[in-house]
Protein backbone atom coordinates (compact mmCIF):
# COMPACT_ATOMS: atom_id res chain seq x y z
CA UNK A 1 0.00 0.00 0.00
CA UNK A 2 2.82 2.42 1.08
CA UNK A 3 4.32 1.59 -2.49
CA UNK A 4 1.06 2.61 -4.50
CA UNK A 5 0.50 5.86 -2.09
CA UNK A 6 4.19 6.69 -3.39
CA UNK A 7 3.91 6.25 -6.60
CA UNK A 8 0.57 8.00 -6.68
CA UNK A 9 2.36 10.84 -5.14
CA UNK A 10 5.07 10.78 -7.15
CA UNK A 11 3.09 11.07 -10.50
CA UNK A 12 0.54 13.41 -9.89
CA UNK A 13 3.45 15.86 -8.03
CA UNK A 14 5.54 15.22 -11.60
CA UNK A 15 1.93 15.95 -13.70
CA UNK A 16 1.69 19.24 -11.71
CA UNK A 17 4.87 20.04 -12.03
CA UNK A 18 5.47 19.55 -15.89
CA UNK A 19 2.33 21.30 -16.62
CA UNK A 20 0.66 18.08 -17.16
CA UNK A 21 -2.40 18.44 -14.76
CA UNK A 22 -2.38 22.05 -15.24
CA UNK A 23 -2.74 21.97 -18.81
CA UNK A 24 -4.81 18.86 -18.50
CA UNK A 25 -7.72 20.76 -16.48
CA UNK A 26 -7.32 23.88 -18.28
CA UNK A 27 -8.16 22.22 -21.41
CA UNK A 28 -11.15 20.76 -19.59
CA UNK A 29 -12.75 23.88 -17.78
CA UNK A 30 -11.97 25.99 -21.76
CA UNK A 31 -14.46 23.20 -22.87
CA UNK A 32 -16.95 23.31 -19.69
CA UNK A 33 -16.71 27.19 -19.74
CA UNK A 34 -18.25 27.15 -23.68
CA UNK A 35 -20.63 24.88 -23.31
CA UNK A 36 -22.18 26.19 -19.69
CA UNK A 37 -21.95 29.60 -21.80
CA UNK A 38 -23.16 28.22 -24.96
CA UNK A 39 -26.29 26.59 -24.16
CA UNK A 40 -29.49 28.71 -22.88
CA UNK A 41 -32.68 27.12 -22.24
CA UNK A 42 -35.99 28.01 -21.47
CA UNK A 43 -37.89 25.74 -19.73
CA UNK A 44 -41.44 26.24 -18.84
CA UNK A 45 -43.27 23.56 -16.96
CA UNK A 46 -40.66 20.93 -17.45
CA UNK A 47 -41.01 21.29 -21.10
CA UNK A 48 -38.55 23.40 -23.30
CA UNK A 49 -40.41 25.95 -24.18
CA UNK A 50 -37.21 28.01 -26.13
CA UNK A 51 -33.49 27.72 -26.47
CA UNK A 52 -30.62 29.67 -27.63
CA UNK A 53 -27.55 27.91 -28.66
CA UNK A 54 -24.07 30.37 -29.17
CA UNK A 55 -26.47 33.12 -28.67
CA UNK A 56 -28.74 32.26 -31.73
CA UNK A 57 -32.19 30.94 -31.23
CA UNK A 58 -33.28 27.60 -31.61
CA UNK A 59 -36.72 27.25 -33.92
CA UNK A 60 -38.61 25.33 -32.09
CA UNK A 61 -41.37 25.48 -34.46
CA UNK A 62 -44.60 26.07 -32.11
CA UNK A 63 -43.51 22.23 -30.28
CA UNK A 64 -42.91 21.91 -27.05
CA UNK A 65 -40.05 19.17 -26.14
CA UNK A 66 -40.22 17.44 -22.70
CA UNK A 67 -37.03 18.39 -21.25
CA UNK A 68 -36.25 14.97 -19.95
CA UNK A 69 -36.05 13.54 -23.29
CA UNK A 70 -34.20 16.43 -24.32
CA UNK A 71 -31.40 16.00 -21.38
CA UNK A 72 -31.23 12.86 -22.44
CA UNK A 73 -30.81 13.12 -26.24
CA UNK A 74 -28.20 15.54 -25.37
CA UNK A 75 -26.26 13.64 -22.94
CA UNK A 76 -25.79 10.99 -25.12
CA UNK A 77 -24.63 12.31 -27.87
CA UNK A 78 -22.61 14.37 -25.91
CA UNK A 79 -21.15 11.05 -23.58
CA UNK A 80 -18.84 10.09 -27.11
CA UNK A 81 -17.63 13.27 -27.32
CA UNK A 82 -16.30 13.30 -23.95
CA UNK A 83 -15.21 9.49 -24.43
CA UNK A 84 -13.02 11.29 -27.41
CA UNK A 85 -11.84 13.93 -25.36
CA UNK A 86 -10.78 12.05 -21.90
CA UNK A 87 -9.15 9.66 -23.98
CA UNK A 88 -7.28 11.73 -26.14
CA UNK A 89 -6.48 13.92 -23.03
CA UNK A 90 -5.27 10.59 -20.96
CA UNK A 91 -2.91 8.96 -23.63
CA UNK A 92 -0.86 12.34 -23.71
CA UNK A 93 -1.26 13.04 -19.75
CA UNK A 94 0.18 9.21 -19.24
CA UNK A 95 2.15 8.08 -22.02
CA UNK A 96 5.54 9.61 -20.21
CA UNK A 97 5.04 6.89 -16.88
CA UNK A 98 7.31 3.91 -17.91
CA UNK A 99 9.89 6.33 -20.24
CA UNK A 100 10.90 8.77 -17.32
CA UNK A 101 10.97 6.11 -14.38
CA UNK A 102 13.90 4.12 -16.92
CA UNK A 103 15.86 6.70 -17.66
CA UNK A 104 19.34 6.44 -16.21
CA UNK A 105 20.00 7.34 -12.87
CA UNK A 106 16.33 7.31 -12.17
CA UNK A 107 15.50 3.59 -12.25
CA UNK A 108 18.17 2.78 -10.32
CA UNK A 109 16.66 4.91 -6.83
CA UNK A 110 13.51 3.10 -7.92
CA UNK A 111 14.80 -0.48 -7.90
CA UNK A 112 16.97 -0.31 -4.98
CA UNK A 113 13.78 -0.08 -2.91
CA UNK A 114 12.48 -3.46 -1.18
CA UNK A 115 9.84 -3.57 -4.10
CA UNK A 116 9.35 -5.96 -6.45
CA UNK A 117 9.65 -4.55 -9.93
CA UNK A 118 5.87 -6.19 -11.00
CA UNK A 119 4.53 -4.08 -8.10
CA UNK A 120 6.67 -1.35 -9.08
CA UNK A 121 5.25 -1.14 -12.19
CA UNK A 122 1.55 -2.10 -11.27
CA UNK A 123 1.62 0.41 -8.28
CA UNK A 124 2.45 3.29 -11.57
CA UNK A 125 -0.12 1.72 -13.71
CA UNK A 126 -2.51 2.45 -10.78
CA UNK A 127 -1.23 5.94 -10.59
CA UNK A 128 -1.66 6.62 -14.03
CA UNK A 129 -5.18 5.24 -13.67
CA UNK A 130 -6.12 7.64 -10.79
CA UNK A 131 -4.50 10.62 -12.89
CA UNK A 132 -6.64 9.64 -15.49
CA UNK A 133 -9.71 8.85 -13.77
CA UNK A 134 -9.50 12.30 -12.02
CA UNK A 135 -9.67 14.24 -15.21
CA UNK A 136 -12.88 12.23 -16.37
CA UNK A 137 -14.26 12.90 -12.75
CA UNK A 138 -13.80 16.19 -13.39
CA UNK A 139 -14.66 16.55 -17.09
CA UNK A 140 -17.77 14.61 -17.13
CA UNK A 141 -18.95 15.63 -13.51
CA UNK A 142 -19.01 19.12 -13.99
CA UNK A 143 -20.79 18.84 -17.28
CA UNK A 144 -23.05 16.27 -15.54
CA UNK A 145 -23.81 19.67 -12.97
CA UNK A 146 -23.95 22.14 -15.63
CA UNK A 147 -26.91 19.70 -17.08
CA UNK A 148 -28.60 19.82 -14.00
CA UNK A 149 -28.08 23.28 -12.74
CA UNK A 150 -29.46 24.45 -16.70
CA UNK A 151 -31.94 21.72 -16.63
CA UNK A 152 -32.70 20.45 -13.59
CA UNK A 153 -32.93 17.07 -14.82
CA UNK A 154 -30.45 14.49 -12.39
CA UNK A 155 -29.85 11.53 -14.89
CA UNK A 156 -26.80 9.71 -12.84
CA UNK A 157 -26.15 7.35 -16.17
CA UNK A 158 -24.53 9.86 -17.93
CA UNK A 159 -22.06 10.51 -14.60
CA UNK A 160 -21.54 6.83 -14.70
CA UNK A 161 -20.97 6.64 -18.28
CA UNK A 162 -17.25 7.56 -17.13
CA UNK A 163 -16.74 4.37 -15.61
CA UNK A 164 -16.81 2.82 -19.31
CA UNK A 165 -14.42 5.55 -20.54
CA UNK A 166 -11.97 4.67 -17.75
CA UNK A 167 -12.01 0.96 -19.16
CA UNK A 168 -10.97 2.17 -22.35
CA UNK A 169 -8.48 4.37 -20.48
CA UNK A 170 -6.84 1.53 -18.70
CA UNK A 171 -6.81 -0.53 -22.03
CA UNK A 172 -4.95 2.18 -24.21
CA UNK A 173 -2.16 2.65 -21.11
CA UNK A 174 -1.92 -0.89 -20.48
CA UNK A 175 -0.98 -1.03 -24.12
CA UNK A 176 1.43 2.42 -23.77
CA UNK A 177 2.97 0.51 -20.27
CA UNK A 178 4.23 -2.39 -22.68
CA UNK A 179 5.93 0.37 -25.20
CA UNK A 180 7.18 2.03 -22.65
CA UNK A 181 9.29 -0.71 -21.12
CA UNK A 182 10.76 -1.62 -24.20
CA UNK A 183 11.37 1.20 -26.11
CA UNK A 184 11.46 3.77 -23.27
CA UNK A 185 10.34 6.48 -25.69
CA UNK A 186 7.28 9.08 -24.35
CA UNK A 187 6.48 9.91 -28.35
CA UNK A 188 6.38 6.07 -28.93
CA UNK A 189 4.32 5.27 -26.41
CA UNK A 190 1.98 8.03 -27.65
CA UNK A 191 2.20 7.77 -31.51
CA UNK A 192 1.22 3.72 -30.93
CA UNK A 193 -1.06 4.39 -28.55
CA UNK A 194 -3.01 7.16 -31.28
CA UNK A 195 -2.22 4.29 -33.49
CA UNK A 196 -4.25 1.46 -31.53
CA UNK A 197 -7.05 3.23 -30.89
CA UNK A 198 -7.81 4.36 -34.71
CA UNK A 199 -6.38 1.04 -35.91
CA UNK A 200 -8.97 -0.67 -33.60
CA UNK A 201 -11.78 1.00 -34.45
CA UNK A 202 -11.17 0.64 -37.85
CA UNK A 203 -11.29 -2.98 -37.59
CA UNK A 204 -15.31 -2.61 -36.54
CA UNK A 205 -15.54 -3.27 -40.25
CA UNK A 206 -13.45 -6.29 -40.26
CA UNK A 207 -16.18 -7.84 -42.13
CA UNK A 208 -16.29 -6.19 -44.92
CA UNK A 209 -12.69 -5.20 -45.19
CA UNK A 210 -11.93 -8.69 -44.90
CA UNK A 211 -14.50 -9.48 -47.72
CA UNK A 212 -12.66 -6.97 -49.61
CA UNK A 213 -9.15 -8.26 -49.61
CA UNK A 214 -7.64 -10.63 -52.22
CA UNK A 215 -6.43 -13.27 -49.83
CA UNK A 216 -7.58 -16.10 -47.71
CA UNK A 217 -4.79 -15.72 -45.35
CA UNK A 218 -5.10 -11.72 -45.35
CA UNK A 219 -9.01 -11.82 -43.96
CA UNK A 220 -8.00 -14.68 -41.80
CA UNK A 221 -5.52 -11.82 -40.02
CA UNK A 222 -8.22 -8.84 -40.43
CA UNK A 223 -10.81 -11.02 -38.66
CA UNK A 224 -8.10 -12.73 -36.34
CA UNK A 225 -6.62 -9.15 -35.71
CA UNK A 226 -10.60 -7.68 -34.97
CA UNK A 227 -10.61 -10.63 -31.64
CA UNK A 228 -7.46 -9.72 -30.63
CA UNK A 229 -7.29 -5.76 -30.27
CA UNK A 230 -9.73 -3.76 -28.04
CA UNK A 231 -12.61 -2.21 -29.42
CA UNK A 232 -12.61 1.22 -29.16
CA UNK A 233 -15.42 1.86 -31.54
CA UNK A 234 -17.70 -0.42 -30.30
CA UNK A 235 -17.28 0.88 -26.56
CA UNK A 236 -17.59 4.20 -27.76
CA UNK A 237 -20.76 3.10 -28.84
CA UNK A 238 -21.45 1.27 -25.71
CA UNK A 239 -20.99 5.06 -23.90
CA UNK A 240 -23.72 6.10 -25.48
CA UNK A 241 -26.19 3.51 -25.40
CA UNK A 242 -25.55 3.14 -21.56
CA UNK A 243 -26.23 6.83 -20.89
CA UNK A 244 -29.23 7.12 -23.50
CA UNK A 245 -30.40 3.79 -21.63
CA UNK A 246 -32.00 2.74 -24.87
CA UNK A 247 -31.51 -1.22 -26.47
CA UNK A 248 -28.68 -1.33 -28.99
CA UNK A 249 -28.55 0.09 -31.98
CA UNK A 250 -30.07 -2.42 -34.71
CA UNK A 251 -26.61 -1.74 -36.98
CA UNK A 252 -24.31 -2.59 -33.57
CA UNK A 253 -26.18 -5.72 -32.37
CA UNK A 254 -24.08 -8.10 -33.78
CA UNK A 255 -20.34 -5.93 -33.11
CA UNK A 256 -21.61 -4.89 -29.31
CA UNK A 257 -22.21 -7.36 -26.89
CA UNK A 258 -20.05 -9.10 -24.01
CA UNK A 259 -17.75 -10.04 -26.37
CA UNK A 260 -16.55 -6.29 -26.65
CA UNK A 261 -15.99 -6.24 -22.94
CA UNK A 262 -14.25 -9.46 -22.34
CA UNK A 263 -12.01 -9.35 -25.43
CA UNK A 264 -10.58 -5.71 -24.25
CA UNK A 265 -10.31 -6.99 -20.96
CA UNK A 266 -8.38 -9.90 -21.99
CA UNK A 267 -6.32 -7.79 -24.22
CA UNK A 268 -5.77 -5.17 -21.22
CA UNK A 269 -5.00 -8.28 -19.01
CA UNK A 270 -2.27 -9.74 -21.63
CA UNK A 271 -0.96 -5.80 -22.08
CA UNK A 272 -0.01 -5.92 -18.01
CA UNK A 273 1.21 -9.37 -17.85
CA UNK A 274 3.43 -8.65 -21.07
CA UNK A 275 4.92 -5.45 -19.52
CA UNK A 276 5.51 -6.47 -16.19
CA UNK A 277 7.24 -10.12 -17.73
CA UNK A 278 9.69 -7.45 -19.94
CA UNK A 279 9.82 -5.21 -17.16
CA UNK A 280 11.08 -8.33 -14.61
CA UNK A 281 13.67 -9.57 -16.95
CA UNK A 282 15.01 -5.61 -18.44
CA UNK A 283 18.64 -5.03 -17.12
CA UNK A 284 19.46 -1.77 -16.27
CA UNK B 1 32.50 -11.31 -18.79
CA UNK B 2 32.25 -8.42 -16.58
CA UNK B 3 33.24 -10.24 -13.77
CA UNK B 4 34.66 -13.71 -13.06
CA UNK B 5 34.54 -15.15 -10.07
CA UNK B 6 34.77 -12.80 -7.31
CA UNK B 7 34.41 -13.42 -3.47
CA UNK B 8 34.11 -10.34 -1.30
CA UNK B 9 32.65 -9.89 2.02
CA UNK B 10 31.81 -6.58 4.16
CA UNK B 11 31.54 -6.96 7.74
CA UNK B 12 29.27 -4.93 9.98
CA UNK B 13 30.44 -1.12 10.72
CA UNK B 14 33.48 -1.42 7.99
CA UNK B 15 34.11 1.08 5.27
CA UNK B 16 35.04 -1.05 2.48
CA UNK B 17 36.59 0.47 -1.03
CA UNK B 18 35.69 -0.62 -4.54
CA UNK B 19 38.59 0.16 -6.77
CA UNK B 20 39.37 -0.09 -10.68
CA UNK B 21 39.97 1.25 -13.86
CA UNK B 22 37.05 1.53 -15.87
CA UNK B 23 35.61 -1.96 -17.43
CA UNK B 24 36.92 -3.49 -14.33
CA UNK B 25 33.21 -4.89 -12.85
CA UNK B 26 33.01 -2.27 -9.86
CA UNK B 27 29.46 -1.20 -10.80
CA UNK B 28 28.38 -4.63 -12.09
CA UNK B 29 29.39 -5.85 -8.84
CA UNK B 30 27.05 -3.23 -7.11
CA UNK B 31 24.24 -4.35 -10.22
CA UNK B 32 24.39 -7.70 -9.02
CA UNK B 33 24.32 -6.73 -5.76
CA UNK B 34 21.21 -4.83 -5.92
CA UNK B 35 19.43 -7.35 -8.76
CA UNK B 36 19.90 -4.66 -11.29
CA UNK B 37 21.38 -6.99 -13.52
CA UNK B 38 21.79 -10.94 -12.93
CA UNK B 39 25.09 -12.66 -12.52
CA UNK B 40 25.58 -15.58 -15.60
CA UNK B 41 26.51 -18.16 -12.64
CA UNK B 42 26.75 -17.87 -9.21
CA UNK B 43 25.27 -15.79 -6.40
CA UNK B 44 24.76 -13.12 -4.14
CA UNK B 45 23.29 -12.63 -0.91
CA UNK B 46 22.82 -9.71 1.53
CA UNK B 47 22.07 -10.31 5.26
CA UNK B 48 21.94 -13.78 3.77
CA UNK B 49 19.07 -13.26 1.42
CA UNK B 50 19.51 -14.00 -2.17
CA UNK B 51 19.87 -10.34 -4.13
CA UNK B 52 16.92 -11.38 -6.29
CA UNK B 53 14.44 -11.43 -3.80
CA UNK B 54 13.08 -7.49 -3.47
CA UNK B 55 13.28 -8.16 0.48
CA UNK B 56 17.29 -8.64 0.36
CA UNK B 57 17.01 -4.36 -0.15
CA UNK B 58 14.91 -3.47 2.63
CA UNK B 59 18.55 -3.52 4.50
CA UNK B 60 20.59 -2.23 1.68
CA UNK B 61 20.77 2.41 0.77
CA UNK B 62 22.19 2.52 -2.96
CA UNK B 63 23.61 5.38 -4.19
CA UNK B 64 24.31 5.12 -7.89
CA UNK B 65 26.85 7.00 -9.83
CA UNK B 66 25.08 10.11 -11.89
CA UNK B 67 21.69 9.55 -9.75
CA UNK B 68 18.93 11.50 -11.46
CA UNK B 69 16.72 12.43 -8.88
CA UNK B 70 13.05 13.52 -10.04
CA UNK B 71 13.74 17.18 -10.50
CA UNK B 72 10.07 18.13 -10.26
CA UNK B 73 10.27 16.67 -6.86
CA UNK B 74 11.54 19.10 -3.76
CA UNK B 75 14.21 17.63 -1.07
CA UNK B 76 11.25 16.63 1.53
CA UNK B 77 9.10 15.27 -1.10
CA UNK B 78 11.91 12.92 -2.84
CA UNK B 79 12.57 11.74 0.87
CA UNK B 80 9.20 10.78 1.49
CA UNK B 81 8.62 9.30 -1.88
CA UNK B 82 11.52 6.91 -1.52
CA UNK B 83 11.37 6.76 2.47
CA UNK B 84 7.63 5.46 1.37
CA UNK B 85 8.84 2.85 -1.32
CA UNK B 86 11.59 1.34 2.03
CA UNK B 87 8.60 0.78 3.96
CA UNK B 88 8.77 3.52 6.42
CA UNK B 89 5.75 5.46 8.21
CA UNK B 90 5.09 9.28 7.91
CA UNK B 91 6.56 10.60 11.09
CA UNK B 92 9.93 8.67 10.75
CA UNK B 93 10.29 9.88 7.19
CA UNK B 94 9.61 13.76 9.08
CA UNK B 95 12.22 13.15 11.45
CA UNK B 96 14.68 11.65 9.57
CA UNK B 97 14.70 13.54 6.41
CA UNK B 98 15.33 16.68 9.00
CA UNK B 99 18.29 14.94 10.48
CA UNK B 100 19.82 13.90 7.73
CA UNK B 101 19.93 17.02 5.40
CA UNK B 102 20.93 19.52 8.58
CA UNK B 103 23.93 16.21 8.65
CA UNK B 104 24.65 17.23 5.12
CA UNK B 105 24.02 20.88 5.68
CA UNK B 106 21.20 21.18 3.13
CA UNK B 107 18.53 21.24 5.73
CA UNK B 108 17.48 24.97 4.39
CA UNK B 109 16.64 23.44 1.48
CA UNK B 110 14.45 21.38 2.37
CA UNK B 111 11.17 22.43 0.09
CA UNK B 112 13.28 23.55 -2.83
CA UNK B 113 12.82 21.56 -5.87
CA UNK B 114 15.80 19.47 -7.04
CA UNK B 115 16.02 20.92 -10.56
CA UNK B 116 17.32 24.25 -8.65
CA UNK B 117 20.27 22.43 -6.56
CA UNK B 118 24.02 22.25 -7.55
CA UNK B 119 25.65 19.06 -7.97
CA UNK B 120 26.99 18.47 -5.01
CA UNK B 121 23.98 19.43 -3.18
CA UNK B 122 21.57 17.08 -5.40
CA UNK B 123 25.00 14.43 -4.52
CA UNK B 124 24.00 14.84 -0.63
CA UNK B 125 20.48 14.65 -1.37
CA UNK B 126 20.67 11.38 -2.90
CA UNK B 127 22.94 10.21 0.14
CA UNK B 128 19.87 11.23 2.45
CA UNK B 129 17.88 9.39 0.19
CA UNK B 130 20.31 6.28 0.51
CA UNK B 131 20.04 6.48 4.35
CA UNK B 132 16.25 7.44 5.07
CA UNK B 133 15.65 3.77 6.24
CA UNK B 134 18.70 3.73 8.22
CA UNK B 135 19.80 0.60 6.23
CA UNK B 136 22.67 -1.62 7.18
CA UNK B 137 24.14 -1.94 4.08
CA UNK B 138 25.41 1.01 1.90
CA UNK B 139 26.40 0.95 -1.45
CA UNK B 140 28.17 4.33 -2.61
CA UNK B 141 28.79 4.85 -5.92
CA UNK B 142 30.45 7.87 -6.20
CA UNK B 143 29.23 9.17 -2.94
CA UNK B 144 31.67 12.65 -2.81
CA UNK B 145 31.57 13.25 -6.85
CA UNK B 146 31.04 16.71 -7.86
CA UNK B 147 31.35 17.85 -3.70
CA UNK B 148 33.24 20.74 -2.69
CA UNK B 149 36.00 20.10 0.19
CA UNK B 150 34.33 20.55 2.77
CA UNK B 151 31.39 18.79 2.19
CA UNK B 152 33.61 16.00 1.12
CA UNK B 153 34.98 16.03 4.56
CA UNK B 154 30.93 15.97 6.13
CA UNK B 155 30.15 13.25 4.07
CA UNK B 156 33.28 11.02 5.20
CA UNK B 157 31.93 12.16 8.85
CA UNK B 158 28.57 10.87 8.28
CA UNK B 159 29.44 7.37 6.48
CA UNK B 160 31.88 6.99 9.68
CA UNK B 161 29.00 7.47 11.63
CA UNK B 162 27.13 5.29 9.78
CA UNK B 163 30.01 2.55 10.26
CA UNK B 164 29.98 3.47 14.03
CA UNK B 165 25.94 2.70 13.98
CA UNK B 166 27.15 -1.16 12.15
CA UNK B 167 26.54 -0.38 8.63
CA UNK B 168 28.76 -2.19 6.19
CA UNK B 169 29.59 0.34 3.78
CA UNK B 170 30.71 -0.27 0.42
CA UNK B 171 32.19 2.92 -1.61
CA UNK B 172 32.80 2.45 -5.58
CA UNK B 173 35.25 5.62 -6.44
CA UNK B 174 38.01 6.40 -8.58
CA UNK B 175 38.76 9.45 -6.00
CA UNK B 176 41.98 7.17 -4.60
CA UNK B 177 42.73 9.97 -2.12
CA UNK B 178 39.16 9.97 -0.54
CA UNK B 179 39.21 6.12 -0.58
CA UNK B 180 42.52 6.17 1.67
CA UNK B 181 40.88 8.89 3.80
CA UNK B 182 37.94 7.18 4.11
CA UNK B 183 38.20 3.04 3.41
CA UNK B 184 39.19 0.65 6.27
CA UNK B 185 39.33 -2.29 3.66
CA UNK B 186 39.96 -2.04 0.11
CA UNK B 187 39.52 -4.22 -2.89
CA UNK B 188 41.02 -3.76 -6.46
CA UNK B 189 39.33 -4.86 -9.31
CA UNK B 190 41.24 -5.92 -12.69
CA UNK B 191 39.46 -7.98 -15.43
CA UNK B 192 36.78 -8.69 -13.51
CA UNK B 193 38.41 -10.38 -10.70
CA UNK B 194 40.27 -9.22 -7.11
CA UNK B 195 43.36 -8.21 -7.95
CA UNK B 196 44.31 -7.37 -4.55
CA UNK B 197 42.32 -6.86 -1.22
CA UNK B 198 43.24 -6.25 2.36
CA UNK B 199 43.72 -2.79 4.51
CA UNK B 200 44.44 -0.03 3.50
CA UNK B 201 47.25 0.30 6.03
CA UNK B 202 48.48 -3.08 4.84
CA UNK B 203 48.61 -2.25 0.77
CA UNK B 204 50.04 0.98 1.23
CA UNK B 205 53.05 -0.48 3.97
CA UNK B 206 55.19 -1.66 0.85
CA UNK B 207 58.07 0.64 0.64
CA UNK B 208 61.12 0.06 2.49
CA UNK B 209 62.16 3.42 2.18
CA UNK B 210 62.50 6.56 4.76
CA UNK B 211 62.18 10.01 4.28
CA UNK B 212 65.49 11.89 5.92
CA UNK B 213 65.78 15.88 6.52
CA UNK B 214 68.77 16.77 8.06
CA UNK B 215 72.43 19.05 7.58
CA UNK B 216 75.37 17.56 6.71
CA UNK B 217 74.20 15.37 4.16
CA UNK B 218 76.63 15.55 1.72
CA UNK B 219 76.50 13.65 -1.86
CA UNK B 220 79.24 10.98 -0.64
CA UNK B 221 77.64 10.30 2.10
CA UNK B 222 74.33 9.24 0.38
CA UNK B 223 76.23 7.40 -2.53
CA UNK B 224 77.60 5.50 0.61
CA UNK B 225 74.15 4.55 1.37
CA UNK B 226 72.55 4.36 -1.69
CA UNK B 227 69.89 7.60 -0.81
CA UNK B 228 68.65 10.53 -3.33
CA UNK B 229 67.31 13.44 -3.32
CA UNK B 230 63.75 14.20 -4.29
CA UNK B 231 61.30 17.41 -3.87
CA UNK B 232 64.17 18.95 -0.75
CA UNK B 233 64.13 15.54 0.70
CA UNK B 234 66.26 12.52 0.98
CA UNK B 235 64.86 9.09 0.60
CA UNK B 236 66.64 6.14 1.98
CA UNK B 237 66.15 2.90 1.24
CA UNK B 238 66.46 0.51 4.28
CA UNK B 239 67.47 -3.65 4.41
CA UNK B 240 67.04 -2.99 7.97
CA UNK B 241 66.81 -0.78 11.10
CA UNK B 242 71.17 -1.53 11.11
CA UNK B 243 71.04 0.26 8.15
CA UNK B 244 68.72 3.50 9.32
CA UNK B 245 70.97 3.72 12.32
CA UNK B 246 74.24 3.57 10.62
CA UNK B 247 72.60 6.53 8.49
CA UNK B 248 71.87 8.62 11.44
CA UNK B 249 75.30 8.06 13.23
CA UNK B 250 77.33 9.25 10.21
CA UNK B 251 75.00 12.38 10.56
CA UNK B 252 75.66 12.93 13.77
CA UNK B 253 79.70 12.11 13.16
CA UNK B 254 79.46 14.83 10.75
CA UNK B 255 78.01 17.63 12.88
CA UNK B 256 74.67 17.25 11.38
CA UNK B 257 71.12 17.58 12.77
CA UNK B 258 68.31 15.27 11.89
CA UNK B 259 64.98 17.13 11.48
CA UNK B 260 62.78 14.26 10.26
CA UNK B 261 63.02 10.41 9.69
CA UNK B 262 59.34 9.07 8.36
CA UNK B 263 58.85 5.69 6.92
CA UNK B 264 58.06 6.19 3.12
CA UNK B 265 54.59 4.86 2.47
CA UNK B 266 53.39 4.15 -1.06
CA UNK B 267 49.82 5.97 -1.67
CA UNK B 268 46.41 3.87 -2.71
CA UNK B 269 47.52 5.38 -5.93
CA UNK B 270 50.79 4.24 -6.72
CA UNK B 271 49.13 0.46 -5.22
CA UNK B 272 46.57 1.18 -7.96
CA UNK B 273 48.58 2.04 -10.54
CA UNK B 274 50.93 -0.82 -10.18
CA UNK B 275 48.25 -3.48 -9.88
CA UNK B 276 46.60 -2.36 -13.16
CA UNK B 277 49.61 -1.82 -15.21
CA UNK B 278 50.69 -5.84 -13.65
Amino acid sequence: MKTLVANIEDVLREAAARWILITYFLLSTIFLFIFASAVNLDIINGTLAGARLFGKDVQMSGNEIPIEKLVLGFESGFSFVLYLLCTGLSIFATAHLVPRMQEKGTIDLYLARPVSRVKLLLSRYVAGLVLAGSNILYLVGTVWLIVIWKTHVVHPRFFLGGVLILFVIATLLAFAFVVGVVTSSTAVSIMTSFGLFIFSAMLVAHDRIAAAVSHDWEAWLINGLYWVVPKTAELGAAVVTFVSGNKVPERLADTLGPQTFWTTAVFTVACLALASWLFQRKEF
Amino acid sequence: MALDGIDLSVQPGELFGLLGPNGAGKTTTVKILLGLTRPTAGEAFIEGIPVSNPESRRSVGYLPEGHKIPNYLTARQALSIFGRMSGLESDVIKKRSVELLEALSIAQWIDVRVKKFSKGMTQRLGLAIALIHSPKVLLLDEPTDGVDPVGRREIRDLLREEAKRGAAVLLNSHLLSEMELTCDRVAVLRNGKVAAEGSVEALTRRTAKYKVAATALDDALLTQFGAERVNGHVELPIEDLEKLNAFVDQIRARGGLVSELAPLRSTLEDVFVDLVRA
